[in-house]
Protein backbone atom coordinates (compact mmCIF):
# COMPACT_ATOMS: atom_id res chain seq x y z
CA UNK A 1 0.00 0.00 0.00
CA UNK A 2 1.34 3.07 -0.88
CA UNK A 3 2.20 5.04 1.87
CA UNK A 4 0.07 8.61 2.21
CA UNK A 5 1.50 11.32 3.93
CA UNK A 6 -1.34 13.32 4.27
CA UNK A 7 -3.15 11.13 6.95
CA UNK A 8 -0.10 11.13 9.11
CA UNK A 9 1.32 14.81 8.87
CA UNK A 10 -0.83 17.25 11.11
CA UNK A 11 0.58 19.94 8.94
CA UNK A 12 -1.22 18.31 6.37
CA UNK A 13 -4.36 17.90 8.34
CA UNK A 14 -4.55 21.54 8.66
CA UNK A 15 -4.16 22.31 5.03
CA UNK A 16 -7.02 19.62 4.62
CA UNK A 17 -8.93 22.21 7.21
CA UNK A 18 -8.10 25.57 5.56
CA UNK A 19 -8.56 24.26 1.89
CA UNK A 20 -12.28 22.79 3.30
CA UNK A 21 -12.92 26.30 4.71
CA UNK A 22 -12.10 28.07 1.53
CA UNK A 23 -14.52 25.90 -0.41
CA UNK A 24 -17.34 26.53 2.01
CA UNK A 25 -16.01 30.43 1.43
CA UNK A 26 -16.55 29.72 -2.33
CA UNK A 27 -20.10 28.41 -1.75
CA UNK A 28 -21.42 31.05 0.41
CA UNK A 29 -19.64 33.78 -2.18
CA UNK A 30 -21.63 31.88 -5.07
CA UNK A 31 -25.22 31.37 -3.45
CA UNK A 32 -25.55 34.75 -0.96
CA UNK A 33 -26.15 36.83 -3.46
CA UNK A 34 -28.73 34.50 -4.96
CA UNK A 35 -30.25 33.50 -1.69
CA UNK A 36 -30.81 37.47 -0.63
CA UNK A 37 -32.32 38.63 -3.79
CA UNK A 38 -34.76 35.38 -3.19
CA UNK A 39 -35.32 36.59 0.21
CA UNK A 40 -36.15 40.24 -0.46
CA UNK A 41 -38.85 39.20 -2.69
CA UNK A 42 -40.94 37.68 0.44
CA UNK A 43 -39.76 40.92 2.37
CA UNK A 44 -42.92 43.12 3.21
CA UNK A 45 -40.15 46.24 3.29
CA UNK A 46 -41.59 48.12 -0.25
CA UNK A 47 -38.14 49.32 -0.93
CA UNK A 48 -36.50 45.80 -1.72
CA UNK A 49 -33.72 45.67 0.92
CA UNK A 50 -33.20 45.48 4.51
CA UNK A 51 -34.61 45.50 7.07
CA UNK A 52 -37.10 42.48 6.92
CA UNK A 53 -40.61 43.42 8.17
CA UNK A 54 -42.68 40.53 7.22
CA UNK A 55 -43.08 38.18 4.82
CA UNK A 56 -45.62 38.51 2.14
CA UNK A 57 -46.35 37.49 -1.34
CA UNK A 58 -48.00 39.88 -2.55
CA UNK A 59 -44.91 41.11 -4.84
CA UNK A 60 -45.62 37.82 -6.83
CA UNK A 61 -49.28 39.17 -7.11
CA UNK A 62 -48.25 42.46 -8.55
CA UNK A 63 -46.15 40.75 -11.25
CA UNK A 64 -48.13 38.06 -12.58
CA UNK A 65 -50.72 41.44 -12.53
CA UNK A 66 -48.62 43.47 -14.29
CA UNK A 67 -49.11 43.61 -18.42
CA UNK A 68 -45.77 44.81 -18.99
CA UNK A 69 -44.30 42.01 -17.86
CA UNK A 70 -47.14 39.86 -19.50
CA UNK A 71 -45.82 41.03 -22.53
CA UNK A 72 -42.52 40.96 -21.64
CA UNK A 73 -42.90 37.21 -21.12
CA UNK A 74 -44.83 36.65 -24.56
CA UNK A 75 -42.27 38.18 -26.46
CA UNK A 76 -39.63 36.61 -24.44
CA UNK A 77 -41.16 33.12 -24.85
CA UNK A 78 -41.65 33.38 -28.85
CA UNK A 79 -38.28 34.71 -29.08
CA UNK A 80 -36.62 31.69 -27.38
CA UNK A 81 -38.78 29.06 -28.73
CA UNK A 82 -37.67 30.05 -32.24
CA UNK A 83 -34.13 31.05 -31.47
CA UNK A 84 -34.28 26.87 -29.80
CA UNK A 85 -36.02 25.47 -33.28
CA UNK A 86 -33.12 27.20 -35.39
CA UNK A 87 -29.88 26.43 -32.79
CA UNK A 88 -30.89 23.00 -32.64
CA UNK A 89 -31.35 22.34 -36.29
CA UNK A 90 -28.53 23.87 -37.77
CA UNK A 91 -26.61 22.56 -34.55
CA UNK A 92 -27.51 18.96 -34.74
CA UNK A 93 -26.78 19.34 -38.71
CA UNK A 94 -23.57 20.67 -37.93
CA UNK A 95 -22.76 18.35 -35.28
CA UNK A 96 -22.09 15.13 -38.21
CA UNK A 97 -19.68 16.37 -40.77
CA UNK A 98 -17.33 18.19 -37.33
CA UNK A 99 -17.35 14.59 -36.01
CA UNK A 100 -17.46 12.35 -39.26
CA UNK A 101 -16.25 13.94 -41.89
CA UNK A 102 -12.37 14.00 -43.33
CA UNK A 103 -12.15 17.72 -43.27
CA UNK A 104 -8.65 18.53 -43.23
CA UNK A 105 -9.10 21.76 -40.97
CA UNK A 106 -11.80 20.08 -38.74
CA UNK A 107 -9.85 21.36 -35.39
CA UNK A 108 -10.25 24.87 -37.01
CA UNK A 109 -13.71 24.98 -37.67
CA UNK A 110 -14.17 23.48 -34.12
CA UNK A 111 -11.90 26.46 -32.70
CA UNK A 112 -14.21 28.63 -35.11
CA UNK A 113 -17.66 27.52 -33.69
CA UNK A 114 -16.52 27.86 -30.34
CA UNK A 115 -15.90 31.60 -31.34
CA UNK A 116 -19.10 33.24 -31.03
CA UNK A 117 -19.13 31.85 -27.04
CA UNK A 118 -15.81 33.37 -26.58
CA UNK A 119 -16.11 36.94 -27.77
CA UNK A 120 -17.65 39.10 -25.83
CA UNK A 121 -21.38 39.11 -26.54
CA UNK A 122 -21.38 43.53 -26.90
CA UNK A 123 -18.83 42.28 -30.65
CA UNK A 124 -21.94 40.06 -31.76
CA UNK A 125 -24.71 42.46 -30.75
CA UNK A 126 -23.13 46.06 -32.36
CA UNK A 127 -22.15 44.32 -35.08
CA UNK A 128 -25.22 42.55 -36.43
CA UNK A 129 -26.81 46.23 -35.29
CA UNK A 130 -24.60 48.11 -37.84
CA UNK A 131 -25.48 45.06 -40.52
CA UNK A 132 -29.11 45.36 -39.83
CA UNK A 133 -29.75 49.17 -39.60
CA UNK A 134 -27.23 50.63 -41.96
CA UNK A 135 -26.25 48.20 -44.21
CA UNK A 136 -29.74 45.96 -44.65
CA UNK A 137 -32.11 49.20 -43.20
CA UNK A 138 -33.96 46.52 -41.36
CA UNK A 139 -36.58 47.23 -38.49
CA UNK A 140 -35.25 46.29 -35.50
CA UNK A 141 -37.40 44.08 -34.08
CA UNK A 142 -37.74 40.54 -31.63
CA UNK A 143 -36.57 38.57 -35.41
CA UNK A 144 -33.77 40.13 -35.18
CA UNK A 145 -33.18 39.53 -31.53
CA UNK A 146 -33.87 35.65 -32.67
CA UNK A 147 -30.99 36.16 -35.17
CA UNK A 148 -28.28 37.38 -32.58
CA UNK A 149 -29.23 35.25 -30.22
CA UNK A 150 -29.18 32.13 -32.61
CA UNK A 151 -25.41 33.27 -33.59
CA UNK A 152 -24.45 32.66 -29.58
CA UNK A 153 -26.55 29.97 -28.79
CA UNK A 154 -26.22 27.30 -31.57
CA UNK A 155 -22.50 26.59 -30.94
CA UNK A 156 -23.48 24.98 -27.62
CA UNK A 157 -25.82 22.91 -29.19
CA UNK A 158 -23.62 21.75 -31.61
CA UNK A 159 -20.71 20.63 -29.26
CA UNK A 160 -23.22 18.42 -26.74
CA UNK A 161 -24.21 16.81 -30.26
CA UNK A 162 -20.62 16.20 -31.56
CA UNK A 163 -19.72 14.72 -28.18
CA UNK A 164 -22.39 12.45 -28.23
CA UNK A 165 -21.97 11.56 -31.69
CA UNK A 166 -18.49 11.18 -30.81
CA UNK A 167 -19.09 8.48 -28.57
CA UNK A 168 -21.35 6.73 -31.03
CA UNK A 169 -20.42 2.82 -32.15
CA UNK A 170 -20.12 3.31 -36.52
CA UNK A 171 -20.51 -0.38 -36.27
CA UNK A 172 -24.01 -0.20 -35.13
CA UNK A 173 -24.56 2.48 -38.70
CA UNK A 174 -22.58 -0.57 -40.47
CA UNK A 175 -24.65 -2.99 -39.39
CA UNK A 176 -27.82 -1.66 -40.12
CA UNK A 177 -26.34 -0.92 -43.31
CA UNK A 178 -25.79 -4.52 -44.23
CA UNK A 179 -29.49 -5.28 -43.69
CA UNK A 180 -30.42 -3.21 -46.48
CA UNK A 181 -31.46 0.17 -44.70
CA UNK A 182 -30.63 3.07 -46.88
CA UNK A 183 -29.19 6.47 -45.25
CA UNK A 184 -32.78 7.94 -44.60
CA UNK A 185 -33.48 4.88 -42.47
CA UNK A 186 -30.41 4.54 -40.72
CA UNK A 187 -30.84 8.15 -39.74
CA UNK A 188 -34.09 7.63 -38.12
CA UNK A 189 -33.97 4.03 -37.00
CA UNK A 190 -30.24 3.96 -35.57
CA UNK A 191 -28.78 7.68 -35.50
CA UNK A 192 -31.75 10.20 -33.64
CA UNK A 193 -32.72 7.65 -30.93
CA UNK A 194 -29.25 7.42 -30.15
CA UNK A 195 -28.02 11.39 -30.28
CA UNK A 196 -31.60 11.99 -29.38
CA UNK A 197 -31.13 12.59 -25.46
CA UNK A 198 -28.30 15.12 -26.46
CA UNK A 199 -30.47 16.99 -28.89
CA UNK A 200 -32.98 17.56 -26.17
CA UNK A 201 -30.22 18.49 -23.46
CA UNK A 202 -29.00 21.04 -26.11
CA UNK A 203 -32.72 22.44 -27.10
CA UNK A 204 -33.00 22.98 -23.29
CA UNK A 205 -29.58 24.52 -23.03
CA UNK A 206 -30.25 26.92 -26.15
CA UNK A 207 -33.87 27.98 -24.21
CA UNK A 208 -32.60 28.77 -21.17
CA UNK A 209 -29.35 31.23 -22.23
CA UNK A 210 -32.14 32.83 -24.87
CA UNK A 211 -34.54 33.49 -21.79
CA UNK A 212 -31.72 34.91 -19.77
CA UNK A 213 -29.55 36.65 -23.12
CA UNK A 214 -28.98 40.15 -22.28
CA UNK A 215 -26.03 41.87 -24.10
CA UNK A 216 -26.89 40.51 -27.42
CA UNK A 217 -30.83 41.40 -27.10
CA UNK A 218 -30.47 44.90 -25.83
CA UNK A 219 -29.13 46.13 -28.86
CA UNK A 220 -31.82 44.08 -31.39
CA UNK A 221 -34.94 43.82 -29.86
CA UNK A 222 -36.08 47.43 -31.06
CA UNK A 223 -38.48 48.84 -29.03
CA UNK A 224 -40.44 45.55 -27.44
CA UNK A 225 -38.95 43.90 -24.43
CA UNK A 226 -38.02 40.57 -23.29
CA UNK A 227 -37.67 40.12 -19.27
CA UNK A 228 -34.25 40.51 -18.88
CA UNK A 229 -34.57 43.72 -21.08
CA UNK A 230 -37.77 44.64 -18.88
CA UNK A 231 -35.56 44.51 -15.76
CA UNK A 232 -32.63 46.11 -16.83
CA UNK A 233 -35.16 49.28 -18.07
CA UNK A 234 -36.39 48.97 -14.11
CA UNK A 235 -32.74 48.27 -12.55
CA UNK A 236 -31.82 51.64 -13.51
CA UNK A 237 -34.34 53.46 -11.56
CA UNK A 238 -33.40 51.59 -8.42
CA UNK A 239 -33.82 48.23 -6.98
CA UNK A 240 -38.28 47.11 -6.07
CA UNK A 241 -39.52 44.31 -4.53
CA UNK A 242 -41.44 43.78 -7.98
CA UNK A 243 -38.24 43.27 -9.59
CA UNK A 244 -36.65 41.15 -6.90
CA UNK A 245 -40.04 38.75 -7.04
CA UNK A 246 -39.75 38.46 -11.17
CA UNK A 247 -35.89 37.59 -11.07
CA UNK A 248 -36.78 35.11 -8.51
CA UNK A 249 -39.34 33.83 -10.88
CA UNK A 250 -36.64 33.94 -13.72
CA UNK A 251 -33.64 32.25 -11.67
CA UNK A 252 -36.23 29.75 -11.03
CA UNK A 253 -37.12 28.52 -13.93
CA UNK A 254 -33.31 28.75 -15.38
CA UNK A 255 -32.52 26.53 -12.42
CA UNK A 256 -35.25 24.21 -13.15
CA UNK A 257 -34.69 24.04 -17.13
CA UNK A 258 -30.84 23.51 -16.69
CA UNK A 259 -31.10 20.98 -13.49
CA UNK A 260 -33.66 18.66 -16.58
CA UNK A 261 -30.66 19.34 -19.11
CA UNK A 262 -28.20 18.37 -17.02
CA UNK A 263 -30.15 15.16 -15.90
CA UNK A 264 -31.93 14.22 -19.18
CA UNK A 265 -29.71 12.42 -21.26
CA UNK A 266 -28.80 9.95 -17.67
CA UNK A 267 -32.56 9.79 -17.60
CA UNK A 268 -33.34 8.30 -21.10
CA UNK A 269 -30.92 5.86 -21.16
CA UNK A 270 -31.74 4.41 -18.01
CA UNK A 271 -35.21 4.35 -19.11
CA UNK A 272 -34.37 2.96 -22.04
CA UNK A 273 -32.51 0.33 -20.11
CA UNK A 274 -35.22 -0.45 -18.19
CA UNK A 275 -37.46 -1.01 -20.43
CA UNK A 276 -35.53 -3.24 -23.11
CA UNK A 277 -33.93 -5.05 -19.87
CA UNK A 278 -37.82 -5.73 -19.08
CA UNK A 279 -38.42 -6.91 -22.66
CA UNK A 280 -35.40 -8.88 -22.32
CA UNK A 281 -37.22 -10.66 -19.25
CA UNK A 282 -39.79 -11.55 -20.77
CA UNK A 283 -39.06 -12.99 -24.45
CA UNK B 1 -14.26 3.16 -49.44
CA UNK B 2 -18.08 2.86 -49.54
CA UNK B 3 -17.85 6.19 -47.65
CA UNK B 4 -16.53 8.22 -50.22
CA UNK B 5 -19.74 8.15 -52.39
CA UNK B 6 -21.03 10.60 -49.57
CA UNK B 7 -17.86 12.96 -50.20
CA UNK B 8 -20.75 16.20 -51.36
CA UNK B 9 -23.60 14.69 -48.09
CA UNK B 10 -20.36 14.13 -45.67
CA UNK B 11 -20.22 17.95 -45.47
CA UNK B 12 -23.76 19.31 -46.20
CA UNK B 13 -24.44 19.48 -42.58
CA UNK B 14 -22.32 22.24 -42.50
CA UNK B 15 -24.70 24.39 -45.06
CA UNK B 16 -26.86 26.04 -42.50
CA UNK B 17 -24.49 26.76 -40.12
CA UNK B 18 -22.32 28.19 -43.10
CA UNK B 19 -24.77 30.31 -43.60
CA UNK B 20 -26.41 31.14 -40.12
CA UNK B 21 -22.13 32.16 -39.50
CA UNK B 22 -21.39 33.59 -43.07
CA UNK B 23 -24.43 36.17 -43.07
CA UNK B 24 -24.57 36.99 -39.55
CA UNK B 25 -21.32 36.89 -37.97
CA UNK B 26 -18.64 36.64 -40.47
CA UNK B 27 -20.20 39.47 -42.32
CA UNK B 28 -21.09 41.88 -39.79
CA UNK B 29 -17.84 41.16 -38.15
CA UNK B 30 -15.97 42.30 -41.33
CA UNK B 31 -18.31 45.53 -41.92
CA UNK B 32 -16.83 46.54 -37.89
CA UNK B 33 -13.69 46.07 -39.63
CA UNK B 34 -14.35 48.17 -42.78
CA UNK B 35 -16.54 50.42 -40.75
CA UNK B 36 -13.59 51.50 -38.12
CA UNK B 37 -11.41 52.59 -41.00
CA UNK B 38 -14.20 54.75 -42.95
CA UNK B 39 -14.90 58.40 -42.28
CA UNK B 40 -18.52 60.18 -41.85
CA UNK B 41 -19.23 63.00 -43.66
CA UNK B 42 -22.59 64.83 -43.50
CA UNK B 43 -23.79 61.92 -40.90
CA UNK B 44 -23.09 59.20 -43.49
CA UNK B 45 -20.65 56.79 -43.84
CA UNK B 46 -18.25 56.75 -46.92
CA UNK B 47 -16.40 54.41 -47.91
CA UNK B 48 -12.95 56.57 -47.89
CA UNK B 49 -10.02 54.88 -45.70
CA UNK B 50 -8.76 56.56 -43.01
CA UNK B 51 -7.04 56.40 -39.48
CA UNK B 52 -9.07 59.11 -37.50
CA UNK B 53 -11.30 57.10 -36.01
CA UNK B 54 -8.71 55.12 -34.13
CA UNK B 55 -6.64 58.84 -33.33
CA UNK B 56 -9.68 60.32 -32.49
CA UNK B 57 -9.77 57.56 -29.63
CA UNK B 58 -6.28 57.89 -28.83
CA UNK B 59 -6.39 61.68 -28.73
CA UNK B 60 -8.69 62.11 -25.92
CA UNK B 61 -7.28 61.40 -22.53
CA UNK B 62 -10.38 59.91 -20.91
CA UNK B 63 -10.84 56.71 -23.31
CA UNK B 64 -7.36 56.29 -22.95
CA UNK B 65 -7.51 56.27 -19.48
CA UNK B 66 -10.32 54.18 -19.85
CA UNK B 67 -8.84 51.51 -21.90
CA UNK B 68 -5.91 51.19 -19.93
CA UNK B 69 -7.85 50.79 -16.66
CA UNK B 70 -10.23 47.74 -18.38
CA UNK B 71 -6.45 45.70 -19.15
CA UNK B 72 -6.39 46.63 -15.45
CA UNK B 73 -9.45 45.35 -14.40
CA UNK B 74 -9.62 42.60 -16.85
CA UNK B 75 -5.69 41.15 -15.50
CA UNK B 76 -6.90 42.14 -11.70
CA UNK B 77 -10.07 39.82 -12.15
CA UNK B 78 -8.39 36.96 -13.93
CA UNK B 79 -5.93 36.73 -11.44
CA UNK B 80 -8.27 36.83 -8.65
CA UNK B 81 -10.51 34.41 -10.14
CA UNK B 82 -7.87 32.12 -10.94
CA UNK B 83 -6.64 32.76 -7.56
CA UNK B 84 -9.70 31.76 -6.03
CA UNK B 85 -10.92 28.87 -8.22
CA UNK B 86 -7.75 26.78 -7.95
CA UNK B 87 -7.80 26.07 -3.96
CA UNK B 88 -11.29 25.55 -4.54
CA UNK B 89 -10.50 22.72 -7.46
CA UNK B 90 -7.47 21.48 -5.82
CA UNK B 91 -10.14 20.74 -2.49
CA UNK B 92 -12.40 19.01 -5.11
CA UNK B 93 -9.99 16.66 -6.62
CA UNK B 94 -8.24 15.68 -3.46
CA UNK B 95 -10.70 16.08 -0.42
CA UNK B 96 -13.87 15.07 -1.99
CA UNK B 97 -15.11 11.49 -2.66
CA UNK B 98 -15.52 10.82 -6.28
CA UNK B 99 -19.32 10.44 -6.14
CA UNK B 100 -19.80 14.28 -4.88
CA UNK B 101 -17.38 15.70 -6.62
CA UNK B 102 -19.77 15.69 -9.74
CA UNK B 103 -22.63 17.26 -7.42
CA UNK B 104 -20.75 20.14 -5.88
CA UNK B 105 -19.36 20.57 -9.35
CA UNK B 106 -22.73 21.49 -10.73
CA UNK B 107 -23.48 23.44 -7.97
CA UNK B 108 -20.65 25.42 -8.97
CA UNK B 109 -21.55 25.67 -12.41
CA UNK B 110 -25.20 26.41 -11.97
CA UNK B 111 -25.22 30.00 -11.52
CA UNK B 112 -23.29 30.30 -15.14
CA UNK B 113 -26.62 28.85 -16.81
CA UNK B 114 -28.95 31.24 -14.62
CA UNK B 115 -29.25 34.58 -15.81
CA UNK B 116 -26.13 37.15 -16.09
CA UNK B 117 -28.23 40.03 -15.59
CA UNK B 118 -29.55 38.92 -12.89
CA UNK B 119 -25.98 37.62 -11.29
CA UNK B 120 -25.01 41.52 -11.79
CA UNK B 121 -28.63 43.21 -10.28
CA UNK B 122 -28.12 40.57 -7.16
CA UNK B 123 -24.96 42.17 -6.06
CA UNK B 124 -26.84 45.60 -5.60
CA UNK B 125 -28.17 44.07 -2.76
CA UNK B 126 -25.29 43.60 -0.93
CA UNK B 127 -22.98 46.22 -2.19
CA UNK B 128 -26.07 49.19 -2.58
CA UNK B 129 -26.81 52.24 -0.21
CA UNK B 130 -28.86 49.77 1.50
CA UNK B 131 -27.39 47.10 0.80
CA UNK B 132 -26.28 44.17 3.37
CA UNK B 133 -22.99 45.80 4.10
CA UNK B 134 -23.80 49.06 4.79
CA UNK B 135 -26.73 47.76 6.92
CA UNK B 136 -24.16 45.81 8.70
CA UNK B 137 -21.90 48.51 9.22
CA UNK B 138 -24.84 51.06 10.25
CA UNK B 139 -25.86 47.88 12.34
CA UNK B 140 -22.51 47.22 14.10
CA UNK B 141 -22.21 51.50 14.49
CA UNK B 142 -19.08 51.23 12.57
CA UNK B 143 -20.88 54.03 10.15
CA UNK B 144 -23.46 55.87 10.73
CA UNK B 145 -24.88 56.65 7.24
CA UNK B 146 -24.36 54.57 3.94
CA UNK B 147 -20.95 54.35 2.40
CA UNK B 148 -20.83 54.05 -1.08
CA UNK B 149 -17.51 53.16 -1.68
CA UNK B 150 -18.43 49.45 -1.86
CA UNK B 151 -20.62 50.81 -5.17
CA UNK B 152 -19.85 52.66 -8.04
CA UNK B 153 -16.10 52.39 -8.12
CA UNK B 154 -13.57 49.93 -9.26
CA UNK B 155 -13.31 47.33 -6.77
CA UNK B 156 -17.08 46.65 -6.55
CA UNK B 157 -16.43 46.00 -10.22
CA UNK B 158 -13.64 43.55 -9.75
CA UNK B 159 -15.45 41.36 -7.15
CA UNK B 160 -18.69 40.78 -9.67
CA UNK B 161 -16.16 40.03 -12.32
CA UNK B 162 -14.41 37.54 -10.02
CA UNK B 163 -18.19 36.28 -9.31
CA UNK B 164 -19.22 35.98 -12.77
CA UNK B 165 -16.23 34.26 -14.16
CA UNK B 166 -15.70 32.16 -11.42
CA UNK B 167 -17.37 29.04 -12.71
CA UNK B 168 -15.56 29.20 -16.04
CA UNK B 169 -12.29 28.93 -13.81
CA UNK B 170 -13.42 26.34 -11.70
CA UNK B 171 -14.69 23.93 -14.52
CA UNK B 172 -11.48 24.29 -16.45
CA UNK B 173 -8.88 23.94 -13.12
CA UNK B 174 -10.80 20.63 -12.28
CA UNK B 175 -10.63 19.65 -15.51
CA UNK B 176 -7.12 19.57 -15.38
CA UNK B 177 -6.39 18.30 -12.09
CA UNK B 178 -8.21 15.85 -11.93
CA UNK B 179 -6.66 14.31 -15.16
CA UNK B 180 -3.15 14.58 -13.39
CA UNK B 181 -1.10 11.59 -12.22
CA UNK B 182 -1.18 12.56 -8.54
CA UNK B 183 1.32 9.62 -7.78
CA UNK B 184 4.27 11.33 -9.47
CA UNK B 185 3.60 14.16 -6.87
CA UNK B 186 3.69 11.47 -4.09
CA UNK B 187 6.93 10.24 -6.46
CA UNK B 188 8.77 13.59 -6.46
CA UNK B 189 8.21 13.74 -2.62
CA UNK B 190 9.19 10.54 -1.49
CA UNK B 191 12.28 11.52 -3.76
CA UNK B 192 12.84 14.26 -1.63
CA UNK B 193 11.02 17.21 -2.91
CA UNK B 194 9.27 19.38 -0.86
CA UNK B 195 5.62 19.85 -1.43
CA UNK B 196 6.60 23.64 -2.65
CA UNK B 197 8.98 22.17 -4.93
CA UNK B 198 6.82 19.42 -6.11
CA UNK B 199 4.05 21.65 -6.92
CA UNK B 200 6.26 24.32 -9.52
CA UNK B 201 8.59 21.02 -11.12
CA UNK B 202 5.75 18.50 -11.65
CA UNK B 203 2.46 19.85 -10.90
CA UNK B 204 2.12 23.14 -12.36
CA UNK B 205 3.89 22.31 -15.77
CA UNK B 206 1.23 19.59 -16.68
CA UNK B 207 -1.66 21.77 -15.72
CA UNK B 208 -0.45 24.82 -17.30
CA UNK B 209 -2.48 24.48 -20.51
CA UNK B 210 -5.77 23.96 -18.40
CA UNK B 211 -4.85 27.36 -16.88
CA UNK B 212 -4.22 29.43 -19.59
CA UNK B 213 -7.94 27.95 -20.94
CA UNK B 214 -9.25 29.38 -17.66
CA UNK B 215 -7.05 32.59 -18.08
CA UNK B 216 -8.18 33.31 -21.86
CA UNK B 217 -11.78 31.62 -20.96
CA UNK B 218 -12.14 34.72 -18.32
CA UNK B 219 -9.89 37.37 -19.58
CA UNK B 220 -11.44 37.70 -23.28
CA UNK B 221 -15.05 38.34 -22.00
CA UNK B 222 -14.16 41.11 -19.01
CA UNK B 223 -12.38 42.88 -22.19
CA UNK B 224 -15.77 43.03 -23.34
CA UNK B 225 -18.11 44.08 -19.93
CA UNK B 226 -20.71 46.35 -20.13
CA UNK B 227 -23.36 45.37 -17.48
CA UNK B 228 -21.18 44.69 -14.46
CA UNK B 229 -19.37 48.74 -14.82
CA UNK B 230 -22.68 49.62 -15.88
CA UNK B 231 -24.10 48.49 -12.75
CA UNK B 232 -21.89 48.71 -9.93
CA UNK B 233 -19.21 50.56 -11.77
CA UNK B 234 -20.89 54.38 -11.88
CA UNK B 235 -19.20 56.67 -13.71
CA UNK B 236 -15.57 55.79 -11.94
CA UNK B 237 -15.62 52.27 -12.74
CA UNK B 238 -16.25 52.27 -16.55
CA UNK B 239 -14.83 50.02 -18.82
CA UNK B 240 -14.29 49.74 -22.83
CA UNK B 241 -17.60 48.53 -23.00
CA UNK B 242 -19.21 51.20 -22.12
CA UNK B 243 -17.62 53.71 -24.45
CA UNK B 244 -18.22 51.29 -27.52
CA UNK B 245 -22.25 51.64 -26.57
CA UNK B 246 -22.15 55.14 -25.80
CA UNK B 247 -20.38 55.77 -29.05
CA UNK B 248 -23.44 53.61 -31.07
CA UNK B 249 -26.20 54.98 -29.20
CA UNK B 250 -25.12 58.17 -29.91
CA UNK B 251 -24.77 57.16 -33.72
CA UNK B 252 -21.01 57.38 -34.31
CA UNK B 253 -20.54 54.25 -35.77
CA UNK B 254 -17.15 54.68 -37.01
CA UNK B 255 -15.49 55.38 -33.73
CA UNK B 256 -17.42 52.97 -32.04
CA UNK B 257 -16.50 50.42 -34.57
CA UNK B 258 -12.73 51.34 -33.88
CA UNK B 259 -13.20 51.09 -30.07
CA UNK B 260 -14.10 47.76 -30.64
CA UNK B 261 -11.75 46.87 -32.77
CA UNK B 262 -9.29 48.07 -29.38
CA UNK B 263 -10.94 45.13 -27.81
CA UNK B 264 -10.25 42.43 -30.45
CA UNK B 265 -6.84 43.74 -30.96
CA UNK B 266 -6.07 43.28 -26.87
CA UNK B 267 -7.67 39.98 -27.25
CA UNK B 268 -5.06 39.27 -30.27
CA UNK B 269 -2.08 40.55 -28.42
CA UNK B 270 -3.69 37.57 -25.35
CA UNK B 271 -3.94 34.85 -27.79
CA UNK B 272 0.04 35.64 -29.01
CA UNK B 273 1.40 36.14 -25.68
CA UNK B 274 -0.19 32.42 -24.49
CA UNK B 275 0.18 30.95 -27.78
CA UNK B 276 2.94 29.10 -26.44
CA UNK B 277 1.53 27.50 -23.51
CA UNK B 278 -1.21 26.42 -25.49
CA UNK B 279 0.56 24.62 -27.98
CA UNK B 280 3.23 22.54 -25.70
CA UNK B 281 1.83 19.57 -25.31
CA UNK B 282 1.74 17.63 -22.11
CA UNK B 283 5.28 16.47 -21.89
CA UNK B 284 4.84 13.51 -19.36
CA UNK B 285 1.47 12.10 -20.98
CA UNK B 286 2.62 10.94 -24.48
CA UNK B 287 3.11 7.29 -23.11
CA UNK B 288 -0.73 7.28 -21.82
Amino acid sequence: MPRDAEVVSPRAGLMRGLLGGWAVLVYVFLFAPVVLLVAFSFNANRYGTFPFTGWTTKWYGQVFGDYQIRDALTTTLKVSAEVTLISTVVGTAAAFPLVRSRLPFRSGIRIGMTLPIMIPGLLIGISLLVLFTSVFHWQLSPQTAVIGQSVYTTPFVMLLVAARLQGFDPALERAASDLGANTFRRLRHVVLPLIMPAVFAGALFAFTLSLDEFIITLFLIGAQNTLPIYIYTQVKFGITPEVNALASLLLGASILLIGIAFVLPTAIRRARRLRHGAAGARS
Amino acid sequence: MGARRFAVGEYLGFAPALILYGAFFAVPLSIVVAYSFWKVRDYNVVHEWTIDNYRYFFSVPTYVRTMWATVWVAVLSTALTIAVAFPFAYWLVRHVPRRLQRTLLVLVILPFWTSYLLRVYSWLNILGPSGAINRFLQWTHVTSSPVSFFLYDRPAVVLVLVYLYFPFAALTLYASLERFDWDQFKAAMDLGARPATAMRKILLPQIRPGITTAVIFVFIPILGEYLAPQLVGGTRGIMIGNLIVNFFSGAEYTRGAAASLLIAALIVVLLVVFRRSLEIKDPYASGR
